[in-house]
């Protein structure tokens, strides 16, 4: 009797006790966050920008990038702080999510590029693009057009397909403008936002670079319609448009975040392919210097004539050794001796970069000549080499805008992005506070995707890049407007980046 | 009594829980643990076969049989107040168990017997949780077969030597890191399997009895590596470039353990007894996976040796009925930086009850063991990544609630 009672007391004291679950001391509920806009007011974000705006990755815009676009980022986190609705364009006709582009039948923008695990090698991936230039007018919150440089964005027809044959339209703006002849940035306007990003001059100084400095460095030219594509835009016209944004932006006592321009000369797409990719044995090497030998005594004639310095004499001396070397390479800013039959050729040196698109040149047989090799026998062009005096001037133009932007912020009392900064930071490799870090790198092998920030592309980020920016957005909004935006972890997203078995 | 056989059996099926500091699973007696599980000194009953061998020329009975199972119901919670993470882990009811059988040879020579599970560990996250790059779940258990032989050449003093035979199984499923998918945004999973687990130890053990009132002992078991040599890996929602199979090897190390106890009885119905145990982790330096075609994994553990302090009492109500009651106090043998949530185990506070209904050779024992792990916040610092070193962080909070049955036999 005892016994049981006892036995009942022991299975009574059980289930209490099992009832009671371990509970914190201050409990975090998710459902329950209070988080502060601070000075700032989110109800209408406009995203003002180019392709890093419009969530472009991987060589392309398609779906699953812009659904994780830095502005949509910031826009959920504002949503906890009074923000309102945040439109991106339509891409539901990207139904591969591949993106590119086809005007009928001809593909205009090719569609993402993917590493082919089976080829090692990153290509465009073995698909038709879907999308078309069928337009589905804005505007929408997310005004980044991929493709757009400062002057584009206030040119009346960037949107007008009957532009399109002339190359002065832009395929994402004539999918998404209001009407064929708004600019961009009176669609952004309408939207009479109250809190707005700004990140534009980036392909103003991209495209020089990654063109090998094939363009022209336009300071002082202040008519852009005179422009080619590959040239540096005139800082005077990119503080000049820039001014007259903020002071539209800003005339309704709408409040906002102004970004840095990067170095384009260090993001992967030009630091990745090395000055000296050609492995040589001893008996190559000597053959090859054999075939030079005409080519340096016509140097050292030169030389001997006064017709070039010491200096550049030994910079166009073409050696090769056993082990790595130089790609030979054509530089226009040497001493024209074309007249004496002399190419303005030399050896690349550690000063010289290499787009992503040499390497897939370097070492292949010339097209013109099967017999001859590119950059061994047969130099490389202008295009493929951004040279130490190109670099120079990229530095030069980015660093003007960039003291434009600082300038301006403070006289509109705006916050600033700094992602000048934050690419140096990565490139000397991005410690967060968790401790795990980030790097400029490029792809180099499924190991390589927990700690890469750019793309396939070697220009955009991928997933976990666009994570990391919008932290950086949300530091500079906290610190400029008091507000309590909570940030992300970068590493729980996807890089976003396709590995597939067979392309 | 029927439903208490058909508990057992089943049991037998079922893998044990995550207990007591780090893996240890400090079930083995519900006589014992209604007073604190101390019995390193306490000479009474078939699970003393356990808790010290050398003690079973103390017990008084020329053979002693026990069985018993001690289900387990635990809860750990998780948050992390930076992010907004919570998590809580589904644990099932499991069962660790024991079976025990002491004989006297002669007055000089007696044998133990003893079959039991003293490591464990059964832990269910919500799938796909924060931490699920660490642990989605994992259940580890390790069956210890341990017969000792006692020479008793006094009336006061009596030692035992052990041989330990274990095997053991180890089932443990994580996320390959904290993003990779397969196409459809699955998380890419790794499952181990390893059935093959196996070592060996020993085991040490005194007893002393210097008086009717006063007993003394020790006991020691050795560390026993646990070791796979034929685990089977298998990569679920694979997004391409993984393979799908592959095999590894791993060791795990069920810690060395000392006990020294006291107990002294008043008068003839009252007993108190006090126990410090203490768990060599230290072995435990990093948790290896060697594997055919995946990268190997090192996960740094440096666990600390730990203490655990025992205190219980027991009253005999009557000659059919004991009633007893206990508390102890169990370390965390886990450093700062290196708490994961595989083994979530912070320092824990321990209530005890329990009782023994005597029926002639039979006897009944039951016991209630309720742990509170206190609210512990920190970080595994030592997740590789590529090439850093994520930190993961929170806090983790924990109890469970421990019914013990058993029967014992003596003859």
């Amino acid at each position: 009797m005892i016994m049981k009672t006892i036995y009942r007391l022991l299975i009574v004291a059980a289930l209490m006790l099992a009832a009671c679950e371990p509970e914190f001391k201050n409990p975090v509920d998710p459902n329950n966050v209070e988080v502060s806009s601070g000075s700032a007011d989110f109800s209408v974000y406009v995203a003002v920008g180019n392709s890093l705006t419009a969530g472009y990755m991987n060589g392309t815009l398609y779906k699953s990038g812009q659904a994780y676009s830095f502005p949509k980022l910031l826009a959920d986190r504002m949503k906890e702080a009074g923000g309102g609705e945040f439109t991106q364009p339509f891409m539901d006709d990207d139904t591969k999510d591949i993106g590119g582009m086809m005007m009928g039948n001809i593909q205009i923008l090719e569609p993402k590029l993917v590493v082919d695990a089976g080829d090692k090698a990153v290509e465009r991936i073995n698909d038709q693009p879907t999308m078309t230039l069928t337009p589905h007018p804005g505007p929408y919150n997310n005004m980044g057009v991929p493709a757009a440089k400062i002057f584009h964005y206030v040119y009346n027809g960037y949107g007008n397909i009957a532009n399109m044959a002339s190359g002065t339209a832009n395929p994402y703006f004539v999918r998404m403008a209001s009407s064929p002849n708004a600019s961009v940035f009176e669609d952004v306007l309408a939207q009479h936002p109250t809190f707005f990003t700004l990140w534009l001059g980036n392909n103003d100084v991209l495209w020089y670079a990654t063109s090998g400095g094939a363009g022209t460095d336009q300071t002082g030219n202040t008519d852009p319609s005179t422009y080619g594509p590959n040239d540096l835009t005139d800082p005077g016209v990119f503080a000049y448009i820039y001014n007259q944004m903020l002071q539209a932006l800003t005339a309704g006592g709408a409040k906002g975040v102004v970004a840095t321009i990067p170095d384009v000369a260090s993001i992967p797409y030009m630091t990745t392919v090395p000055y000296n990719p050609v492995p040589l044995d001893q008996a190559t090497a000597d053959a090859l210097n054999q075939a030079y030998a005409q080519y340096n005594g016509a140097i050292q004639q030169a030389l001997a004539g006064g017709l070039i310095s010491q200096d550049e004499a030994t910079r166009r001396t073409i050696h090769f050794q056993a082990g790595n070397n130089a790609v030979v390479l054509v530089d226009e800013d040497l001493t024209d001796l074309t007249a004496l039959n002399i190419p303005s050729l030399r050896q690349a040196t550690a000063d010289d970069l290499l787009p992503l698109t040499a390497a897939s040149v370097i070492g292949k047989p010339d097209p013109n000549n099967p017999q001859l090799i590119m950059g061994v026998t047969s130099p490389l062009g202008d295009e493929y080499v951004l040279t130490a005096d190109e670099t120079a001037k990229v530095r030069t133009v980015t660093a003007q805008y960039n003291a434009t932007i600082q300038a301006l912020a403070q006289q509109y009392d705006l916050a600033v992005a700094d992602m000048a900064a934050a690419l140096d930071e990565l490139a000397a490799g991005l410690r967060l506070d968790d401790n795990s870090i980030y790097t400029a790198n490029y792809f180099s092998g499924a190991e390589t995707l927990p700690n890469l920030f750019f793309s396939l592309d070697g220009v955009h980020p991928n997933r976990k890049g666009y994570v990391i920016l919008a932290n950086r957005f949300i530091d500079a909004i906290n610190a400029k407007y008091g507000a309590t935006l909570r940030k992300y972890d970068p590493g729980y997203f996807d890089t976003n980046i396709s590995i597939l078995p067979q392309n | 009594m029927k439903k208490l056989i058909m508990l057992l059996t089943l049991s037998v099926l079922l893998p044990v829980s995550a207990f007591a500091g780090g893996y240890r699973v400090a079930l083995q007696g519900a006589r014992m643990l209604g007073m604190a599980h101390a019995g390193v000194a306490v000479f009474g009953g078939a699970e003393t076969v356990f808790f010290n061998p050398a003690g079973i020329g103390f017990t008084g009975s020329d053979n002693s049989f026990a069985i018993g199972v001690s289900p387990v119901i635990s809860k750990v919670k998780y948050q992390n107040v930076q992010h907004l993470w919570t998590a809580q882990t589904h644990n099932p009811v499991v069962t660790p168990l024991y079976a025990y059988y002491s004989h006297k040879i002669s007055d000089l020579f007696y044998l133990g017997l003893a079959l039991y599970t003293p490591y464990g560990s059964t832990v269910k996250w919500d799938r796909d949780w924060a931490g699920s790059h660490l642990v989605n779940e994992i259940s580890l258990r390790a069956f210890f077969f341990q017969p000792s032989f006692v020479i008793k050449p006094s009336d006061y003093f009596s030692v035992a030597v052990s041989f330990i035979v274990a095997s053991g199984s180890i089932h443990y499923n994580k996320n390959v890191n904290r993003f990779l998918t397969d196409g459809n945004g699955n998380r890419t999973d790794i499952t181990l399997d390893a059935e093959d687990a196996s070592g060996a130890g020993f085991g040490i053990s005194v007893a002393i009895r210097p008086s009717d009132k006063v007993s003394l002992g020790f006991n020691y078991r050795s560390t026993v590596w646990l070791r796979s040599r034929y685990g089977v890996a298998t990569i679920n929602n694979n997004p391409g470039f993984l393979p799908a199979h592959d095999h590894f090897s791993a060791a795990l190390p069920m810690p060395a353990e000392t006990s020294f106890g006291l107990t002294y009885r008043p008068v003839d119905k009252l007993m108190f007894t006090a126990e410090l145990d203490e768990t060599f982790w230290s072995v435990y330096k990093s948790l290896d996976i060697d594997f055919g075609k995946l990268p190997d994994t090192r996960m740094a553990k440096n666990w600390d040796d730990s203490f655990t302090y025992r205190l219980g009492a027991q009253y005999s109500v009557s000659t059919h009925l004991d009633v007893r009651a206990g508390y102890y106090f169990d370390q965390s043998p886990i450093p700062a930086t290196y708490f994961a949530p595989e083994t979530p185990s912070m320092d824990s506070h321990n209530w005890t009850l329990g009782f023994t209904y005597k029926m002639g050779k039979l006897s009944v024992d039951a016991a209630l063991l309720y742990k509170t792990e206190k609210e512990r916040n920190d970080s595994y610092d030592y997740y590789i990544e590529g090439m850093s070193a994520p930190r993961f962080s929170g806090s983790y909070v924990a109890n469970a609630i421990i019914p013990s049955f058993g029967i014992q036999y003596q003859f």
